[in-house]
């Protein structure tokens, strides 16, 4: 390998190298078969789009490669379905079945208890889908993965979430960056561990301003029915809109400043080895991202969903850097998962 | 790591170059192949050489950019630059869509895929209806119970109307044993159960003009439950929700509680409610009337919110209002579903 690469400190580590003329065919493929095999296709075209991403993704001098197969997920994910299943149905049927039977007391301690257990699973799924991830994806004829199973992790993930962000929610930002610190601590590539000890220093100020929007917003309510309201229904009608929308328009926006300075802190403070990671993306970048993201899927009628995890993963790899210096790997000796990201997608937050 | 250099003093004529990751290590090694029959034979910088079986060499990546991995080596990746021709010819299909897939032209795999969705949807939506009925009743009456139970403290039980009501069923005399009870909740619905349960809502009674009407909508459940169109309706609804892939709880639990069952099986259960009604000498006028005002209450008052819920399950044409009508005969044929005692009981049976 070319060691002056890593030697200078910051270097153009990562690049992406596909055009979406490149990609289109498979694109628009794994669309059509994804609705004519009435959704069924969709772990393959998953599979077969990570494939192409993977390898026109360049880190220092040799692209990733990605040896995850559509049967693996697709597997995963019924097995996912077997746990919950049984679940979903006491939510769906039992607490009700039991509620009119007069056990209303019984059926909401179940019923806790089975959102609790969707809660930990969530965690477990969170922890293996990274694991899955990396236990797939090879640079240098080296993988990654995890020893853990993550069901410790699962524990972490559940209080922690509940004292973030039903308790207090001002630990969110607390909550996320332990629960970020320790996923990757358990993660491996190579030989060498991940490393991470993100803090909320900077990240407060704008999970405050988070919290602040409902108040800003029932503000300007009060603001503009003084200054406006008459009696007419119709003026109600208006006042209650523009509301509506500026408390939600706030909070996604300064919901996005606050995930972006996260992620900047979050992968900025990650290494490996002597590798440190960078993520430059800010909060204008995220929002043309997701404003493009819709006005693509609008602007082709749908067609263009096919296209969201292109331009979500070219926007991570443009945004992601490194510096330091790369040593020599040795293979991973980390257990390769077979669930795939059964869990994770079964609770559909498979992102790419 | 230390640098590499492809110099290599062994006098090997057609020396190819390329490089190579052993799978063990991330060192990337400059190596020179030579083709020795059908094997290749791998020869490092620092001269180790190792040798290969076609056969046991697994092309990857586009053909745009081969690189070849090893049967039995995870990790191990060889590359040629450039890919000697006669290497290129005995290279497998390029794989595109994975598997079966790719033997057949893209366009018949869709039309094929597609035709069999198609042809899957049907099945299950007709065969739904037919499997429902080889569902012995026992097991159907089973399930029943324990969705339902003994409706615990909510179902009405005051024991003059439920001597009315008993009654009003027994009066029907229908062909198919039902379980009429009222329940104290202000909806003004009626559903059919699983195990031949009919469930009227409480409102729907006090709402009532008439006992009559409570007969026609008794009669018209008693016909989805003669139809086995609960248990076609769940079927259909649990079916639907595998062949989908993933498990729509909410989807299941409306197609239960609010079956939405299809037309032809809506106007089976008006048939068999008029049938009812005419052999027991009820007028079929009060449930057209009935209809009719539900019909008309569509403006916008407080009522339509409440008759909403009875159209969401119970889709009104005029076509149904006509057939009720149409089946009525001379007036001295019909005397009251109950008489004035017992229907006044009948809607005290919540105390109310």
């Amino acid at each position: 390998m070319d060691e002056d690469a890593g030697a200078g400190g910051a270097f153009d580590a990562f690049t992406f190298t596909a055009t979406w003329r490149d990609y289109l065919p498979i694109a628009l493929s794994n669309l059509a078969l994804t609705i004519v095999t009435l959704g069924i296709y969709r772990f393959w075209a998953k599979a077969r789009e990570r494939r192409y991403l993977w390898s026109h993704t360049r880190f220092v001098d040799d692209t990733l490669e990605w040896t995850g197969t559509g049967k693996e997920m697709f597997l995963g994910f019924l097995v996912a379905m077997v746990i919950l299943i049984p679940v979903l149905l006491f939510i769906q049927f039992g607490a009700q079945a039991m509620a009119m039977r007069g056990m209303l007391g019984l059926a909401f301690t179940l019923l806790l208890a089975s959102y609790a257990i969707l809660l930990y699973l969530y965690g477990v799924a969170r922890f293996r889908g990274l694991r899955y991830r990396l236990s797939r994806s090879w640079w240098h004829g080296v993988r990654g993965g995890s020893d853990e199973s993550g069901l410790r992790y699962g524990v972490s993930h559940f209080w922690k979430t509940l004292v973030g962000s039903v308790v207090v929610a001002l630990l969110v930002p607390w909550s996320m960056t332990r629960l970020w610190n320790e996923r990757w601590s358990g993660m491996s590539f190579g030989d060498r561990t991940f490393e991470c000890n993100v803090t909320t220093s900077g990240l407060m100020g704008r999970w405050i301003m988070v919290m602040l929007c409902p108040i800003a917003g029932a503000l300007i309510a009060v603001i503009l029915a003084a200054a406006m309201y008459n009696g007419d229904p119709g003026r109600t009608f208006v006042v209650t809109a523009i509301t509506f929308f500026t408390i939600y328009g706030l909070m996604a926006l300064a919901g996005i400043g606050y995930y972006a300075a996260f992620l900047q802190a979050a992968i900025g403070d990650l290494r490996l080895g002597r590798v440190c990671f960078h993520f430059d993306a800010d909060s204008m970048d995220w929002l043309k991202l997701f404003l493009g993201n819709i006005a693509l899927v609008i602007g082709t009628l749908g067609i263009g969903i096919a296209f969201v995890g292109y331009r979500n993963w070219s926007f991570f790899i443009h945004h992601l850097g490194a510096s330091g210096e790369i040593d020599e790997l040795h293979q991973s000796t980390t257990h390769v998962p077979r669930d795939a990201e059964g869990l994770l997608d079964a609770f559909d937050f498979g992102a790419v | 790591m230390p640098s590499t250099s492809a110099q290599s003093d062994r006098p090997e004529p057609p020396a190819l170059t390329g490089w190579l990751y052993d799978g063990v290590t991330s060192d990337r090694r400059a190596v020179t192949v030579a083709i020795d029959g059908d094997m290749l034979r791998i020869v490092d910088g620092e001269g180790a050489v190792d040798t290969v079986g076609f056969g046991d060499l697994v092309p990857l990546g586009d053909h745009a950019r081969i690189v070849f991995g090893r049967v039995g080596r995870e990790g191990w990746r060889l590359r040629l630059d450039p890919l000697p021709a006669e290497i290129a010819a005995r290279l497998p299909r390029q794989e595109r869509h994975g598997g079966i897939l790719d033997r057949f032209p893209i366009v018949l795999v869709l039309i094929v895929a597609a035709l069999a969705s198609v042809v899957g949807l049907v099945a299950l939506m007709q065969g739904a209806a037919f499997a429902a009925r080889l569902v012995p009743m026992s097991w159907e009456v089973a399930l029943g119970d324990a969705l339902v139970g003994d409706l615990g403290g909510s179902a009405c039980n005051a024991p003059a109307g439920r001597a009315a009501l008993d009654r009003l069923v027994a009066r029907l005399a229908l062909d198919t044993p039902v379980k009429v009870r009222i329940v104290d909740l202000d909806i003004e619905n009626a559903v059919a159960m699983p195990g031949r349960q009919i469930i009227v809502f409480r409102d729907l009674l006090t709402n009532a003009r008439s006992p009559d009407e409570i007969a026609g909508v008794i009669g018209h459940e008693a016909g989805h439950v003669a139809n086995r169109d609960v248990m076609t309706g769940l079927l259909r609804s649990f079916g639907l929700s595998v062949l989908i892939g993933g498990v729509d709880g909410g989807a299941m639990t409306a197609s239960l509680l609010a079956s939405r069952y299809s037309r032809a099986a809506e106007a089976a259960a008006d048939d068999y409610a008029i049938h009812a009604l005419d052999a027991a000498r009820v007028t079929p006028a009060a449930t057209a009337a009935f209809f009719d005002r539900l019909a008309k209450s569509e403006g916008g008052d407080a009522f339509a919110t409440r008759a909403a819920s009875y159209f969401a399950s119970h889709p009104l044409s005029a076509d149904r209002r006509r057939a009720f009508l149409a089946s009525a005969r001379e007036a001295g044929r019909y005397t009251p579903a109950l008489d004035a005692p017992d229907w006044r009981d009948l809607r005290a049976i919540c105390g109310k």
